[in-house]
């Protein structure tokens, strides 16, 4: 749905975007993550039509999306400082996105409203809280029946029941409509539940892109003790990195899970565990040797 | 809903009048205060005034009305206003980044907001005229055209300066930048020329007036539409403000439509930059690229060209500088303040301390290098400013003021005057520097002026030193001597200084005051004699010898005259004794020599057949003197006293 190629942003002498490439597809919920300068906020402002890039292709369903006003009616923002019109309440900012958005549901948007009951229709949404913009932002991007929708930062300032009821909204929409969601965010952890597809920014580029089932098929935490010293480990088992504590040794190794667990169990250890990996060591991992700050990404 | 052209968006304009129908709204009240209700207030018990009984109808009153109401000035005001509010988002990150995030495009945003600025300053506008033609006809005042063609003016004037205001929003990321922008803009030319004129003005020979015949042009809107833009209604009153005549006229409209022109020039170039736009320049003092180089060259140039002026006139204002002098210290000056600017202004542009790099010594020695120029230019009058006398063709009349003031009208004259003027001008190196080369000798200083046909006007200034002084150099006397020969011929100073009626006229009145010392109080006290035992006719008679006296010492050079050593105020040999008289004649208007010069004959419209003249005599005007004694004003030679004798006497240094 999103293709992203060889994109190049300055502003002046400083490189916001060096050539970066991102693919995002159709109804994938994809997590962009990076810390704070890596470049999110840029990228997603070129991916809302805001900004022009200096070069590359930036394109959604294959069309170019710098003024692209038909574009832009299939898809939604939601930037983590969220815009609404001075004076203008709830029902206001919902007549406008009406006019907006040929596709929005204002049945839709009744029917979310009441899933949110502490939110006043009738008060100036710029007098609400952060969280309470936020759900308003989200009730109105929903309801514009979008089929893609883009996040900066969604739920920051949310509290962890009402971003659960978020992202249960989003998720159902994902599942019926075949929503594709871009989120950023400088947390992996927050991604982790949610996302199908991760892609780690730093310094205006993509470091690394890929779906969760590759990832987690491609990493293998196993845990295992010897009556002894180790033996030697075959050839077809790469060591990412190992943890000796005592008789019992932590191996991180590439390759599939049950490759791995095959081949060192022909070893007959005395035990042998095989572990889920987080997101976050996976990614560790995966770019540890690539001179990376990927812990400064991560954490 | 949209709309189907993509030039403008119906959510988008409403969204914009909701914020900005309160704009419109106190427009509208304002406009209502100016107008109807201000008229109908003028109006309120009109059959009863003065105006009916002077011969005015309604109709006059309210042209007299349409005529004075602010045009220019209100849309100035209420297009930056109502455009400000409609493009806020531009000057936001958060509102403009989601502005543009939605699926409207640049060209509907853009157009949809110029639309609602339109709409906020028009529609007030048409329904007060609405209103007022309304009470125009209750009033029964019809004068219908000109409130319309009045509606017109201000229309067009906002359609002008909305378009500027949305030129000045594009510029610049700030605010309150693109609002001193707009102004900037609006005043441009103007501002421009100011700069050059208080720089000529401070440094030039001839110039320090330069600031006074400041012209507009169709290049400074809000000054032209208000001076050329209008309802010119003239009446025409007796002496005693009775109505003898009326017209009016609609004035200006082929500027309208050059302005009309303009406006869809200037919006189409806003659009143009606002298509091109990088969004992410907002919060930038300059957001067009190539406006920075502009805008700091400028800002630099004309601040440290004025600066640079400035200091060398404080500088001479404490030590009496040459022409050359002063110059010099001007360049330097101004390209100090100038380099100082130039990287202040870069800062401002880049929002960084660090702006000192090879590239920007390059533009700054650059600018240094034209200023010096520029400064240059001025200095060795390149612009034959200083040396400009018109033709005499193109002149309606000139004007010479010193110790009195005197105009010429008729062509002979006029001709003359300008040859004097050049004969003046080739001496012009000994002449700039008279304040030094004779420090000592005393000083006056003259204006010329002359009113051109095609409405401008050219005023000269000169300091001059006493032409008797054994001190001046006898090109300085060849200089400036056939000037004072001019207007110190008795001919000169009867037509101009006494009047175009003084050889057919009565004298009304006069009146002479002598001086005789109390000793008790120790001050003088005056002595005046008010001849009521005699009849009028005897009184005129009388008044009638003692002006032929006063003309015969005109006519031997004892009064009236014009010199460049002492000025008027400042001459102890003057007669401390007062003498003034009415001329009059009932036929012949008086033409005010003064007046004229320095542009009172609009406040005065009104034909006057008389005037009061106030004569400074000395004690060589022996024919006035005599007379007088004889037809009994004074009869003890004590009551005659200078203005020496007077201080002397009570002690004082100075009067």
């Amino acid at each position: 749905m999103i293709q992203v190629n060889n994109v190049t942003k300055k502003f002046g002498d400083f490189a916001a975007l060096d050539g970066l490439n991102m693919h995002v597809e159709r109804g994938a919920i994809y997590g962009l993550v990076g810390p704070n300068g890596a470049g999110k906020s840029t990228i997603i402002r070129h991916l809302c039509g805001v900004y022009k890039q200096d070069a590359g292709e930036i394109t959604i369903d294959g069309k170019p999306v710098y003024e692209n006003t038909e574009l832009k009616k299939i898809f939604t923002v939601i930037p983590d400082d969220i815009f609404y019109f001075t004076q203008a309440n709830t029902m206001d900012m919902m007549k406008f996105y009406k006019d907006m958005y040929p596709k929005f549901d204002e049945v839709l948007f009744k029917k979310i409203m009441d899933c949110f009951p502490a939110i006043n229709p009738k008060k100036m949404v710029r007098t609400l809280s952060k969280g309470m913009q936020k759900q308003v932002a989200f009730m109105l991007s929903i309801a514009a029946r979008p089929e893609l929708m883009i996040l900066d930062e969604p739920v920051d300032g949310l509290d962890p029941v009402m971003r659960r009821q978020i992202w249960s909204l989003i998720m159902s929409d994902v599942s019926e409509n075949g929503l594709t969601v871009l989120v950023s965010s400088h947390n992996l952890r927050e991604l982790e539940d949610v996302c199908d597809h991760v892609g780690i920014m730093n310094n205006g580029k993509i470091l690394i892109e890929r779906s969760l089932d590759e990832l987690q098929t491609s990493i293998t935490k196993i845990q295992i003790a010897f009556d002894g010293d180790m033996p030697a480990l075959p050839p077809e088992i790469e060591v990412l990195k190992k943890i000796t504590n005592g008789r019992v040794h932590t191996l991180i190794v590439k390759g599939e899970p049950r490759a791995a667990e095959r081949a060192i169990g022909a070893l007959n250890p005395l035990l042998m565990d095989v572990l889920p990996l987080t997101l976050e060591e996976i990614f560790i991992y995966e770019l540890g040797g690539e001179n990376y700050a990927v812990k400064d990404i991560i954490f | 809903m949209q709309s189907k052209t993509s030039f403008f968006n119906m959510a988008l304009f409403k969204k914009n009048l909701s914020r900005t129908w309160i704009v419109g709204l106190l427009y509208f009240i304002a406009l209502l205060l100016m107008l109807p209700i201000s008229f109908v207030l003028t109006m309120a018990d009109f059959d009863n005034s003065w105006y009916v009984e002077s011969g005015y109808t309604r109709a006059i009153m309210l042209y007299q009305h349409m005529q004075y109401v602010p045009k220019a000035g209100l849309a100035l005001t209420v297009a930056i206003v109502a455009t400000g509010i409609t493009f806020w988002f531009l000057f936001n990150k958060r509102d403009n980044y989601m502005m543009h995030a939605f699926p409207v495009s640049r060209k509907s945003l853009f157009f949809t907001g110029f639309t609602t600025a339109s709409l906020v300053s028009l529609v007030p506008l048409v329904l007060n005229s609405i209103v007022m033609t309304i009470v125009a006809f209750v009033e029964k005042a019809q004068a219908i055209d000109a409130i319309w063609y009045w509606t017109l003016i201000v229309a067009v004037a906002t359609e002008l300066f909305i378009s500027i205001a949305v030129f000045s929003m594009m510029t610049s990321g700030q605010i309150i930048t693109s609002v001193v922008f707009y102004f900037i803009f609006c005043y441009l030319y103007t501002l421009m020329e100011v700069a050059f004129r208080i720089t000529a003005s401070f440094l030039m020979f001839g110039m320090s007036s330069s600031m006074s015949d400041l012209n507009t042009t169709m290049l400074t809107p809000a000054f032209f539409i208000s001076a050329n833009c209008g309802i010119n209604a003239v009446v025409d009153t007796d002496d005693y403000g009775k109505l003898i005549g009326f017209s009016y006229e609609l004035t200006g409209a082929k500027y309208l439509a050059i302005y009309a022109v303009a406006a869809v020039v200037i919006t189409f170039i806003a659009y143009m930059l606002y298509k091109y736009k990088k969004l992410e320049t907002v919060h930038d003092f300059i957001a067009v690229p190539f406006l920075k180089p502009v805008f700091t060259v400028g800002m630099s140039f004309f601040i440290s060209m004025v600066a640079g002026g400035f200091v060398a006139e404080m500088i001479n204002a404490a030590k009496t500088l040459t022409y050359s002098a002063k110059f010099a210290i001007a360049i330097v000056a101004a390209i100090i303040i100038g380099c100082i600017l130039f990287y202040a202004t870069q800062m401002m542009i880049e929002k960084t301390v660090r702006v000192f790099s090879a590239k920007k010594f390059f533009y700054c020695a650059g600018y240094s290098a034209a200023a010096l120029v520029v400064l240059l230019c001025l200095r060795f009058d390149a612009f034959n400013v200083e040396n400009k006398v018109p033709n005499a063709n193109d002149v309606e009349w000139v004007g010479f003021s010193c110790d009195y003031t005197m105009v010429f009208t008729d062509e002979d004259e006029i001709g003359t005057m300008i040859e004097l003027h050049k004969n003046f001008l080739e001496d012009k190196k000994e002449l700039r520097d008279v304040n030094v080369l004779y420090s000592d000798v005393p000083g006056n200083s003259f204006t010329i002026k002359y009113k051109l046909k095609n409405g401008k006007t050219i005023i000269r200034d000169y300091s001059v030193v006493d032409t008797e002084s054994e001190e001046v150099s006898a090109q300085y006397v060849a200089a400036t001597e056939p000037i004072l020969d001019f207007v110190n011929s008795p001919i000169q100073i009867k037509e101009h200084i006494i009047g175009n009626i003084y050889n057919d006229c009565t004298i009304t009145e006069m009146s002479f005051s002598g001086y005789l010392y109390d000793e008790s109080l120790e001050d003088y006290y005056s002595t005046y004699v008010d001849f009521d035992y005699l009849t009028d006719r005897e009184k005129k008679e009388k008044f009638e010898r003692v002006y032929e006296a006063l003309l015969k010492d005109v006519d031997d050079g004892k009064v009236f005259t014009t010199s460049f050593g002492t000025d008027y105020y400042n001459n102890e040999d003057k007669l401390y004794n007062d003498f003034s008289f009415t001329i009059q004649n009932k036929k012949t208007p008086y033409f005010s020599d003064t007046d004229f010069f320095w542009g009172y004959e609009y406040a005065n419209s009104y034909v006057r057949y008389e005037q009061s003249i106030y004569v400074q005599l000395s004690r060589d005007c022996t024919n006035t003197l005599q007379a007088l004694k004889e037809e009994g004003f004074y009869t003890d030679d004590e009551e005659i006293l200078t203005y020496g004798e007077y201080n002397q006497r009570m002690g004082y240094d100075y009067y």
